[in-house]
């Protein structure tokens, strides 16, 4: 177990989703193994004997929102609600744990924790526990992490942001100004001539989806259309390690052994039925999920947007639409959008495809998120530069 | 009957206990306090608790009762919840045996106002038991009696639910189901055969109470994000998944993971299997949807006349297992075990045992005969009537069942997934998959995938889906909801219906202590870790390796090792044996 524990620290950090240095790791089953910064693995051994659950993740996220959520909500609010769809999904919300007189009441953490998949704790970070594996505690970190920098990123553009959080958005801006890499050129050229071959490229551009960030931990899936069959990436299957993890789904469903294929399955059907293309790359850029979220309509009177919204709009070119997980309507609302390759699901993700290989669908999926990132950087300075005028004329808050 | 006042402001459950004396043919209505169901939560909780004072008497006597509890969720408009579970100790194994099964009986037992229904006593002749709200009756069944299934149900013509046996519960047959009037069966452990010692040959219940919800915006609330989970989830609501194929589409991802017990566990793959999958059976029948009450996934397929097909299990060990590939002898073969009240996984594994331990091989058109005569143990019936475990010890060889603590195995061979060997070995009903059902994690990849063949960290996953899986048995909900939601979903759910605060971790601790429960009895009734072992087989032959994948023998050190680490993460001391404190705050 010690091995996993230190694969997930180190994952963490490489996710780019953590401060350097300010993360750990503690599990147990006969014997407790941490890794990480010694006094958040104190926290988190204390926790995690007071939980039943074999791991804990601790850590400081690289944007403190652990700071900034508690002065961005109501002074009574403790629940964060995650906007993006697939965190609804699996959290349905998160707790926020305050300081009250500058202390933490950690028997409230546990308590929470023996509830929920994870909590944000003032001043201290996100903290999230794998029931069953070590691997469970960091997939649920990330997806809080995933959920908890929409959520405030998009309020920095939708509310008033405080000095006190502008002050904090440096790392922010200075990731803005770096797009993500066009690094395709190694990536393995089509046709493909067999199955292994095809195997190959999807475990190639699973890895490369990762590297870039184009999902946070490693969700995410990726299929091939080949001789009548569909090769997909399984359920819960991490994107950078597909070996053995792509299963075979003929188009007649003659076999059901891909019963463990990606929930998306009828999501990438519908787009090779409707669009011609050969190869499907799913991913949640988080700049993509964030930009796909905000919405001018006014007076609009559809609550749940992420489901219900039977409109198509637009980030710059490429279609956004609505709908919910497996077979909950993305299959039905995106394939008919897809002519150009490529289309957003409404909080959730981008699908992207091709015709040849997985340079196409990599390309066109970096291009949007370098887009979205200008186009947040863009609003996002607006927001900025407005907030520094009132708050000359008016005096800072 | 006497008049009993149940606790008030009990939403989700009645606080009312209904027990039937069949040798005094007389019934009375106990309370059940608020605190003993918070505790025990419904369904095998509760059952397990009702058997505190009777766990160590014979299976076939009468003072063993037989006890039917629904849960809290049933009759609400929870997802899957409406399930009914039926305990008493199993004649077949000696253990205590909890199952679960579909059907409308919850829902009625609950709207006749009732938790659960306790039966105790023997009649002198075969009677049916029928019970509307208050009104309770014990009638003659001797002109039911023989019947099978479908004739006893075409004479019944219940109203309501419905439970009775077939011919095999009548002869004790110790693997007799209890059958439900829609075709669910109440498996495994030969409770058909304690109903039919109590000479009890039905039960139909129905009621018109109205189930009361604590905060209905808080379970319509709790509803939709399990629903959510559902929808996301491929094995459920997926193009290949239950809703659209039945379990039957195990069939052939068992196959690919070569992993089907095949020719009583001699071989793990089966070239033939495509002959009997799903899409086979889809093409050849053409089926149609039916679900437990209320179920949106409703996962059981029937034919266009509404005959039930089989499961994934029946399918695999009427075929795999006895070499058979032809889809219509096994399709009979597994209706007709239904018709006459037989496990069809039993049935099939002792059958297995049969041919194997006297070398007859196994003629697919014989099998009508075959099934007939175990039911009325009529000559070589009435040994494969006691199961594969004493069939073979009788025959001197006793290595050749397939069993554990005397329950024949289901179909998923252990050298395919190391988590279900360990399951196997510590199930406190003997060998079988529902217990800590690793094929969550081995085989479909929920919550999270492990690794099949390594035994690392199985320990755990077992102790924490075993403890889970209590409390969907006690609440009473379907297995397989769990594939995509987990007990976070469910303590919003119960607490939204019952107005009483339920916390995952509080719920866990409790399905821990009904678990330790069922252990102690066991282990009072004789039970000890030698028992928590798998057949020899298993450590000594390798399974069908090909494909590209290895199936080796299980090495048993590194099999013991996780057992004596489960010992330990449960709690229990080096012989597996459950501490003495624990008596102190037991059930
Ligand atoms: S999923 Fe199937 S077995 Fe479970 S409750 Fe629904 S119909 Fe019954
Ligand atoms: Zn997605």
């Amino acid at each position: 177990m010690i091995r996993q524990v230190e694969k997930y620290r180190h994952q963490l950090e490489r996710d780019g989703a953590v401060r350097q240095g300010r993360v750990a790791l503690v599990a147990q089953d006969d014997l407790i193994r941490e890794a990480g910064a010694t006094d958040l693995c104190r926290i988190g051994r204390a926790l995690l004997s007071e939980v039943k659950s074999i791991a804990l993740v601790i850590g400081e996220p690289w944007l403190p929102f652990q700071n900034l959520y508690p002065l961005c909500l109501a002074p009574e609010s403790q629940r964060i609600a995650p906007l993006d769809t697939e965190t609804r999904t699996f959290l349905h919300d998160i707790p926020l744990v305050r300081r009250h007189h500058g202390r933490i009441d950690w028997a409230d953490v546990a308590g929470l924790l023996g509830q929920r998949k994870g909590v944000l704790v003032e001043g201290v970070g996100i903290i999230a526990v794998g029931s069953v594996t070590v691997e469970q505690g960091y997939v649920n970190f990330s997806t809080l992490y995933h959920a908890l920098f929409v959520g405030y990123l998009l309020h920095l553009l939708q509310d008033e942001p405080r000095c006190a959080e502008i002050v904090e958005l440096g790392p922010l801006l200075e990731q803005l100004a770096h797009p993500i890499p066009q690094l395709l050129d190694d990536i393995a050229a089509g046709p493909f001539a067999d199955e292994h071959a095809v195997r190959k490229a999807i475990e190639q551009a699973g890895q490369r989806t990762v590297e870039l960030h184009l999902v946070d931990s490693f969700f995410g899936n990726i299929s091939c259309h080949v001789n009548n069959q569909l090769m997909i990436s399984q359920t819960g299957a991490s994107l950078d390690a597909l070996a053995g993890c792509v299963d075979l789904v003929p188009d007649d469903n003659s076999t059901t052994a891909g019963l463990t294929a990606s929930s998306e399955l009828p999501a990438h059907r519908a787009i090779y039925a409707a669009t011609g293309a050969t190869v499907i790359l799913h991913g949640h850029p988080k700049f993509t999920v964030l930009m796909s979220l905000l919405c001018d309509e006014q007076g609009c009177h559809i609550a749940d947007c992420w489901k219900d919204c039977p409109q198509v709009r637009y980030l710059g070119t490429v279609p956004v639409v609505a709908g919910e997980v497996g077979a909950g309507g993305i299959a039905k609302n995106l394939a008919p959008v897809m002519a150009d390759g490529i289309g957003v699901v409404y909080g959730h993700g981008v699908f992207a495809a091709g015709t040849v290989d997985f340079r196409q669908p990599l390309h066109k999926m970096i291009a949007l998120e370098n887009w979205c990132r200008r186009e947040y950087q863009r609003l996002l300075g607006q927001k900025i530069a407005g907030h520094e005028k009132s708050g000359v004329k008016s005096g800072s808050r | 009957m006497n008049k009993v006042t149940p606790p008030r402001n009990l939403a989700g459950w009645c606080g009312r206990l209904l027990i039937v004396d069949l040798t005094h043919q007389k019934s009375w209505v106990e309370s059940l306090s608020a605190d003993l169901l918070h505790d025990s939560i419904g369904g095998r909780g509760l059952g397990v608790r009702l058997l505190r004072d009777t766990y160590q008497l014979d299976p076939f006597s009468a003072a063993m009762p037989l006890i039917f509890a629904g849960g809290p969720l049933c009759g609400t408009i929870a997802p899957a919840s409406a399930r009914l579970s039926v305990v008493s100790r199993s004649p077949l194994t000696g253990t205590i045996h909890a199952s679960s099964c579909g059907g409308a009986m919850a829902l009625q037992l609950k709207a006749a106002g009732y938790d659960a229904l306790k039966i105790t006593g023997v009649s002198a002749a075969p009677v049916l038991l029928s019970i509307a709200g208050d009104q309770v009756q014990i009638e003659s069944a001797t002109h039911l009696w023989g019947l099978p299934v479908s004739n006893t149900l075409a004479a019944l013509k219940p109203v309501g639910g419905a439970a009775i046996i077939g011919p095999a519960g009548e002869h004790q047959v110790l693997y007799a189901n209890i059958m439900t009037a829609e075709g669910s069966a109440a498996g495994r452990g030969g409770l058909g055969a304690v109903m039919g010692a109590k000479r009890l040959k039905g039960i139909q219940i129905a009621g018109k109470k109205p189930v009361v919800v604590a905060d209905a915006e808080g379970v319509e609330r709790s509803v939709n994000d399990i629903m959510r989970l559902l929808n996301a989830a491929p094995v459920i609501f997926g193009e290949l998944g239950f809703a659209e194929y039945g379990t039957p589409a195990l069939i052939d991802l068992l196959a690919q993971r070569r992993m089907v017990p095949t020719n009583n566990f001699r071989e793990t793959f089966f070239a033939e299997t495509s002959r009997y999958a799903a899409p086979a059976l889809r093409r050849r029948y053409q089926p149609v949807s039916q679900g437990c009450h209320d179920c949106p996934i409703a996962c059981k397929k029937a034919t266009r006349d509404q005959q039930r097909l089989p499961e994934h299990g029946s399918l695999s060990h009427f075929g795999a297992l006895l070499g058979i590939s032809d889809l219509d002898i096994i399709v009979a073969a597994c209706r007709l075990c239904n018709d006459l009240g037989l496990d069809t996984l039993s049935a099939a594994a002792t059958i297995a045992a049969f041919s194997e331990a006297s070398g007859e091989g196994i003629r697919a058109e014989d099998l009508p005969h075959r099934l007939g005569q175990i039911a009325m143990r009529q000559e070589d019936g009435d040994l494969l009537a006691q199961g594969a475990r004493r069939l073979t010890t009788a025959l001197g060889c006793p290595h050749l069942a397939m069993t554990v603590k005397g329950l024949e195995l289901p179909a998923y061979d252990p050298r395919g997934a190391y988590g279900m060997a360990l399951a196997y070995a510590t199930s406190n009903r003997g060998a079988c998959h529902l217990p800590a059902y690793p094929v969550a994690h081995e085989i479909l990849r929920k919550p999270v995938a492990s690794d099949r063949f390594d035994f690392a960290g199985k320990a755990w996953m077992n102790i924490v889906a075993e403890n889970t899986h209590v409390v969907g048995d006690s609440l009473v909900a379907c297995r397989f909801v769990f594939l995509a939601a987990g007990l976070e979903e469910y303590a919003a759910l119960l607490t939204a219906v019952t107005g009483v605060d339920f916390t995952a971790t509080q719920l866990l601790a409790g399905g821990e202590r009904i678990w330790l429960s069922e252990r102690y009895y066991n282990q009072m009734n004789g039970f000890t870790s030698a028992d928590d072992m798998l057949p020899e087989r298993f450590f000594q032959e390798p399974g069908s390796s090909g494909h590209g994948i290895s199936i080796p023998a299980i090495d048993r050190q590194r099999f013991l090792d996780e057992r004596a680490r489960y010992y330990r993460l449960r709690g229990l001391d080096d012989r597996g044996q459950v501490p003495s404190h624990f008596l102190e705050n037991r059930l």
